[in-house]
C-alpha cells in the first residue's frame, strides 16, 4: 500500500463569489451536474437548430489537450464543449472573456457551474496566471477549449493568432487539437444579438505535438496553417 | 402551541436568548471601555453576528417540526460533507463521492420514514457499497485511501448525525434536541472560559494547542452538571432518571463535545489547513462550529434508546409503508 497523500481542493478557503472566478476552481458533484446538463440542453439546441455535424472526433487524444478553432460567433465556444464527450468533456474547460462571462454575480456563477468556464482577464492577464492555468491542465488533466484569435472576428475571417496559447504550451508536451468551425458566422456573427437556426459544421484535425525547442512564433504558426488547412475546399 | 409544550423548550429557548444577549453586553462594554485590542473586538463582534444568524437556523427547525428537523439535519450532513471531501481531496472521486451523498439522503429518508430497521441496515450495506463502487474503475492505487475516506465521511455525516434527525420521531423530541444542540455550545464556551481562567498544562498540544487540562475538565463538570440537572425535567420518572445515569449522561455528552472537536482538529492537523471553510466569520467553516455535535448525536442517541426509547408508540413507515 502505498503513503496516503491528501490533496485539498486548490480552491479551498475561498470564499464563494470569489471561487468561482478563480483559477484555481476544482468542481464537485453540484457542479459536474450542472454542467452535464448544460451540455445535454446545447448538444440539443445544436442538432435541433443547427443540424451540427461532427467529423474527426475519433482524433481526439486523451486529456489533457488544448482544443483550439476559429472564432467568429459565441456558437464557436458552444460547438466545441458540445463536442467533446466522456471525460474528456467532463474536464473541459473554456478560457473565456472575465469581462463579458465573469463581470456579474449572476454571471460567474453560471459560467463557473454551468459552462465550466475559466476567466481571462483582457489586458491584465498577469505571467502567473497562465502558469496557474498550464499547472492546472498538466496536473489535474484538464481540457482547455481556447481561441487564439482572442476575440470574435468581425468579417468571418480568420485572424492573427495571439502569443498567448504558445505561451500556455511552453515547456509542456501538451497536444494541441485544431478545429474548424463552419456556419457559425452566418448563424451568429458578433453583430447580433441573438442568434438564427442555420447548418454548423466542425471539423476536428489531427493533434499537433510540439518537440522541446520549439519556439513560440513557430507553435503560433503552426497552429494558425493547422487550423486554416482544415478549411473546406469550396467548389 | 405543541412547540412549548414542555418546560425545558422554553427555558432553553429563554437561556439561549440571554446568552446572546448577556455575550453582545459584555462585547459593548469592552469596546466601550476600549479594553479589548481592536482586532479581538472584531472577531468577537463577528462571532456574536454568527451565532445570531446561526441559532435561529439551528433552532427554528427544531421548534417548526419533526420534518424540518430531520430535513435540517440532512443540509448539515451534506453541507458537512462538501467540506470534509474538499478538505481531503474526496471529492475528486466522483463515484466515491456520489455513494457517500446518496448514502447520506438514504439514511436521513429512513429517519423521515420512521423506519428504524433500513436506518441501522444502511450502515452497513453503504459501507459495502462505498468499499465496491469504485471497482469497476480498475484503478487500485489509492484505493485504500479512498475507501477510508469515503465510509469515515458516511460514518460521521450520514449515519452519525443522522441520529439526530431521528430523534425527532419522539413526539416529546424538542426539549432533547435543543438541549443536546445547546449543551455542545457550552461545552465549548466552558472548556474557553474555565481554561483561561486557570490555565495549566495543555491537553493535547500536537492536536490542538489552545486546549488546557483544566478547561476540558471544567467542561465536563459543567456541561455534565447542566446536562443532568436539565435532564432531570426531561427524564424525570423514567429508567433513566435516576442521579447516576442523568450525570453519567451528562458527562457522556461532554466528552463525545470535546472528543467530535478534537477529531477534527486532528484532521485538519493532518491535511495542514487552519479552517475547513470560510462560511461563518468568525468560526471558519460549517464543520469548524458543528464538529462537537458528530459524535454527540450517536452517543445521546443509543444512552437514550437504551433507558427510554424514541417514538416507540408512534406510527412507523410513514412514506414507505409496510409492516
Amino acid at each position: 500500500m502505498r503513503a496516503w497523500k491528501l490533496r485539498p481542493a486548490r480552491d479551498l478557503g475561498l470564499p464563494e463569489p470569489e471561487r468561482w472566478r478563480s483559477l484555481a476552481r476544482e468542481r464537485g458533484l453540484v457542479a459536474l451536474a450542472a454542467n452535464a446538463a448544460w451540455r445535454r440542453l446545447l448538444r440539443g439546441y445544436l442538432a435541433l437548430f443547427h443540424r451540427l455535424e461532427v467529423e474527426g472526433r475519433e482524433r481526439l487524444p486523451p486529456p489533457p489537450f488544448v482544443l483550439i478553432a476559429n472564432h467568429a460567433s459565441h456558437l464557436d465556444a458552444l460547438v466545441l464543449a458540445a463536442a467533446l464527450r466522456g471525460e474528456a468533456g467532463r474536464r473541459a474547460h473554456a478560457l473565456a472573456a472575465g469581462e463579458v462571462f465573469f463581470g456579474s454575480g449572476a454571471g460567474a456563477l453560471f459560467s463557473a457551474y454551468a459552462v465550466n468556464a475559466l476567466p481571462v482577464w483582457r489586458g491584465r492577464t498577469r505571467k502567473g496566471d497562465i502558469a496557474t492555468l498550464r499547472e492546472r491542465l498538466v496536473e489535474d488533466g484538464l481540457v482547455f477549449i481556447l481561441f487564439p484569435e482572442g476575440t470574435r472576428s468581425r468579417t468571418g475571417e480568420m485572424g492573427p493568432f495571439q502569443p498567448g496559447l504558445a505561451t500556455l504550451l511552453a515547456g509542456t508536451s501538451v497536444p494541441v487539437v485544431p478545429c474548424r468551425i463552419e456556419g457559425a458566422f452566418a448563424c451568429w456573427p458578433a453583430q447580433r444579438r441573438l442568434p438564427r437556426p442555420g447548418k454548423l459544421r466542425l471539423r476536428i484535425g489531427e493533434a499537433l505535438r510540439f518537440p522541446q525547442g520549439t519556439t513560440r512564433a513557430e507553435v503560433t504558426e503552426a497552429c494558425r496553417a493547422a487550423v486554416s488547412g482544415l478549411q473546406r475546399s469550396r467548389g | 402551541m405543541t412547540a412549548f409544550a414542555h418546560p425545558v423548550t422554553v427555558w432553553i429557548l429563554a437561556a439561549t436568548v440571554a446568552a446572546v444577549a448577556g455575550a453582545a453586553a459584555v462585547i459593548g462594554a469592552l469596546s466601550l471601555s476600549g479594553r479589548a485590542a481592536p482586532a479581538l473586538r472584531r472577531e468577537l463582534w463577528l462571532r456574536l453576528g454568527s451565532w445570531c444568524v446561526l441559532l435561529p437556523l439551528m433552532l427554528g427547525p427544531v421548534l417548526l417540526g419533526r420534518e424540518w428537523t430531520i430535513g435540517a439535519v440532512t443540509l448539515l450532513g451534506l453541507l458537512c460533507y462538501r467540506e470534509y471531501a474538499r478538505a481531503t481531496g474526496l471529492f475528486r472521486e466522483r463515484t466515491l463521492s456520489a455513494v457517500v451523498v446518496l448514502g447520506i439522503l438514504l439514511v436521513n429518508f429512513a429517519a423521515l420514514d420512521h423506519w428504524y430497521g433500513f436506518f441501522v441496515a444502511l450502515w452497513p450495506l453503504t459501507v459495502s457499497l462505498i468499499a465496491v463502487a469504485s471497482i469497476p474503475l480498475d484503478r487500485p492505487e489509492g484505493y485504500v485511501q479512498r475507501v477510508g475516506l469515503a465510509v469515515l465521511g458516511f460514518m460521521l455525516f450520514g449515519a452519525g448525525l443522522a441520529h439526530l434527525g431521528y430523534m425527532a420521531n419522539d413526539p416529546g423530541y424538542r426539549p432533547v434536541v435543543l438541549l443536546l444542540l445547546t449543551a455542545v455550545a457550552l461545552n465549548d464556551v466552558a472548556a474557553f472560559t474555565v481554561g483561561k481562567t486557570l490555565g495549566g498544562p495543555k491537553l493535547l498540544p500536537a492536536t490542538s494547542p489552545n486546549k488546557t487540562l483544566s478547561g476540558a475538565l471544567g467542561a465536563v463538570a459543567v456541561t455534565g452538571g447542566v446536562v443532568a440537572l436539565v435532564g432531570s425535567s426531561i427524564f424525570g420518572g423514567t429508567a433513566m432518571g435516576s442521579a447516576l445515569w442523568l450525570i453519567l449522561f451528562g458527562v457522556l455528552v461532554s466528552v463525545a463535545g470535546q472528543a467530535g472537536d478534537l477529531m477534527l482538529s486532528s484532521i485538519k492537523r493532518d491535511i495542514g489547513i487552519k479552517d475547513m471553510g470560510v462560511v461563518l466569520p468568525g468560526h471558519g467553516g460549517i464543520l469548524d462550529r458543528f464538529n462537537s455535535l458528530l459524535l454527540v448525536a450517536p452517543a445521546a442517541f443509543h444512552f437514550i434508546l437504551y433507558f427510554v426509547g424514541f417514538g416507540l408508540s408512534g406510527p412507523v413507515r410513514l412514506i414507505t409503508g409496510g409492516p
